[in-house]
């Protein structure tokens, strides 16, 4: 998301007649030449790009920074190859183009692709890098087609004069199957100094290379900075479940018996504690309850009106999954764990609580995947609803009585 | 007598502009990032004689500064070690943008060839008409002392006065002389 000004420069000498690369160097070229636009400008909408030739009759700017994309494609058209590449002229007169841009803030960067042999010895190459080191410069190199004279070693040179605090790059793109722009796609000259590049760029790769982008997850930060912290988050939660999964198998034997009385400051690790009792079939209930929350609901609203003759350690360990979920419920639960051990009427305040419409439906609201209009959701607390009804009734005959017993 | 005691009464009122420089738009080209330009002219990092601001490629620096209210710019000093630091500076009022190509293509608004005593700390008196309404400070160290093909600078300092906000109180004191 840098904000730069790039000019690229394009070799159209008579050396990119060559098929060595398909479809033939030039047409190669030009394809990098558009992706690179296209990544340039997508990646900040202030960002400029223009494009000057280094061969044919002389050098020449085709077009000057600009942050049209439009104007930048279609300058490529009617180009036409000849002459020799003058590397040095084109460098300079690049760096002029940059020096008079409209957005002094904007870094100024330069993009050669070098596909002929270099004129220049490797002392003028250094002074060149060492006047754009000079005027905060960076440069980007792509090496291509035949290495003789040692062009490598010259271009190596000149990025060396030029680079700063590794700002600038080289590329070398050896003749093959492989297309220049799929090359170059996971380089820095795309990627912008690892930061992580844009969306484009990651498209673009995960079209070309099958999916391998370079950012965690797929997504990238900078397009939906949202989704790729929701996922990071929920990643960590579940390694955390995970980790805690593990420590439970552990602890298995000992925390058996004193799982059930013990008051943890944490109500997650209680619950994890009640299941070490269980055996590999809570794991196995976990990922099932994983794929429906909707299931797990209807299974834990069941175990709590059912007769505490239930298993604690299955309740528990349906009850632990749901209070992963949501802290709200795990409370609820948790008290409804305690009473459970202790006493069986307890069971009627938990109805009473799951029978409170609107503190279960928000509940179910903050549940994950459960949607309170689903139909059968409706069904299971219509259900509870009546059962909760008769059981009140129950209540309030006991209490009035209670009362009559008290005040006499 | 009164030119001396108005002269004199000038040098009183004058402050540091340290707290007047927009530090967003601070510029210096052909530094060693290592050693910028904060070294030189931030509180603090200036005392320190081991924090130096020192030139990459070549011997020559350009430093942009732009203020956050306009100034009358009375003298600088620039302190660097014997060898190594700044001789020839030219100085650009409201220059904005400047480069190494063009910082010769105009008139410096002052030039100043520092001594030996410059570089302890003596401040280099300008051409005060010259810097009456400054927006932005262009510094151009062109050669150091021994030639070497490295500038270091240690301190930079801007001494003036703020045009809106002359010190009311410094006026009368002249008065009263």
């Amino acid at each position: 998301m840098v904000l730069e000004a790039t000019m690229i420069c394009i070799d159209n000498s008579e050396r990119m007649r060559n098929g060595d690369y398909s479809p033939s160097r030039f047409q190669a070229q030009a394809d990098a030449v558009n992706l690179i636009c296209g990544a340039k400008t997508q990646s900040n909408p202030e960002n400029t790009v223009g494009v000057l030739i280094m061969a044919g009759k002389g050098v020449r700017v085709l077009v000057t920074p600009t942050s049209d994309l439009g104007k930048l494609l279609a300058c490529m058209h009617g180009l036409e190859i000849g002459g020799e590449m003058d590397l040095a002229a084109g460098i300079q007169v690049a760096q002029l183009a940059l020096k008079h841009r409209q957005n002094k803030k904007q870094q100024q960067r330069i993009i050669v692709f070098a596909g002929s042999p270099i004129k220049p010895d490797k002392k003028s190459l250094e002074m060149i890098g060492r006047k754009l080191k000079k005027n905060s410069v960076a440069l980007d190199i792509v090496n291509f087609g035949e290495d003789d004279e040692g062009k490598t070693e010259k271009l190596e040179a000149l990025l060396a004069a030029v680079n700063n605090n590794d700002s600038s790059h080289i590329v070398h793109v050896p003749a093959g199957p492989n297309a220049l722009s799929d090359v170059l796609i996971s380089t820095p000259i795309f990627t912008g100094d690892g930061e992580g590049g844009s969306g484009f760029a990651a498209a673009a790769a995960a079209a070309a290379a099958g999916g391998v982008s370079g950012f965690e997850f797929g997504v990238d930060p900078n397009l939906d900075p949202e989704l790729a912290l929701a996922l990071r988050v929920s990643m960590e939660e579940e390694r955390a479940r995970q980790e805690a999964a593990a420590k439970k198998a552990a602890e298995e034997a000992s925390k058996q018996e004193k799982g059930g009385e013990q008051q943890s400051s944490s109500q997650d690790a209680t619950m994890t504690e009640h299941a070490s009792g269980a055996t590999s079939e809570a794991d196995n209930k976990r990922n099932d309850l994983s794929d429906d929350d909707n299931a797990l609901l209807q299974q834990a609203l069941a175990m709590s009106m059912d007769e505490p003759a239930s298993s604690h350690d299955v309740q528990d360990t349906e009850m632990s999954d749901a209070a992963a979920d949501d802290p709200e419920l795990a409370l609820a639960l948790q008290l409804s764990v305690q009473d459970s051990a202790k006493d069986s009427s307890s069971q009627a305040d938990v109805s009473k609580l799951l029978a409170d419409q609107s503190f279960v439906s928000s509940i179910l609201a903050s549940l994950p995947g459960v949607d309170p209009n689903d139909p059968s959701v409706k069904e299971v607390l219509a259900s509870m609803q009546s059962q909760s009804e008769t059981q009140q009734k129950q209540d309030e005959d006991r209490a009035p009585n209670e009362e009559k017993f008290g005040s006499s | 007598m009164s030119a001396v005691e108005s002269a004199t009464a000038i040098q009183r009122s004058q402050v540091d502009l340290l707290d007047f420089i927009d530090w967003s738009g601070v510029e210096c080209l052909n530094q060693n990032s290592n050693h910028s330009i904060a070294n030189a002219l931030k509180q603090g990092y200036r005392e320190d004689e081991g924090l130096n601001l020192e030139s990459d490629a070549d011997e020559q620096l350009l430093i942009y500064i732009p203020f956050t209210q306009v100034i009358k710019l009375h003298s600088i000093v620039i302190k660097g070690s014997e060898e190594e630091g700044p001789k020839t500076v030219k100085l650009f009022s409201n220059k904005e943008h400047m480069g190494f190509s063009n910082v010769n293509d105009f008139p410096s608004s002052d030039t100043a060839v520092l001594s030996p005593d410059n570089l302890k700390g003596k401040p280099t008196v300008l051409k005060y008409v010259k810097f009456q309404n400054v927006r932005s400070l262009t510094i151009f160290i062109e050669d150091n002392q021994s030639g070497s093909e490295i500038t270091k600078v240690q301190k930079i300092a801007l001494h003036g006065s703020t045009v809106e906000t002359t010190d009311m109180k410094g006026l009368k004191k002249i008065e009263e002389h």
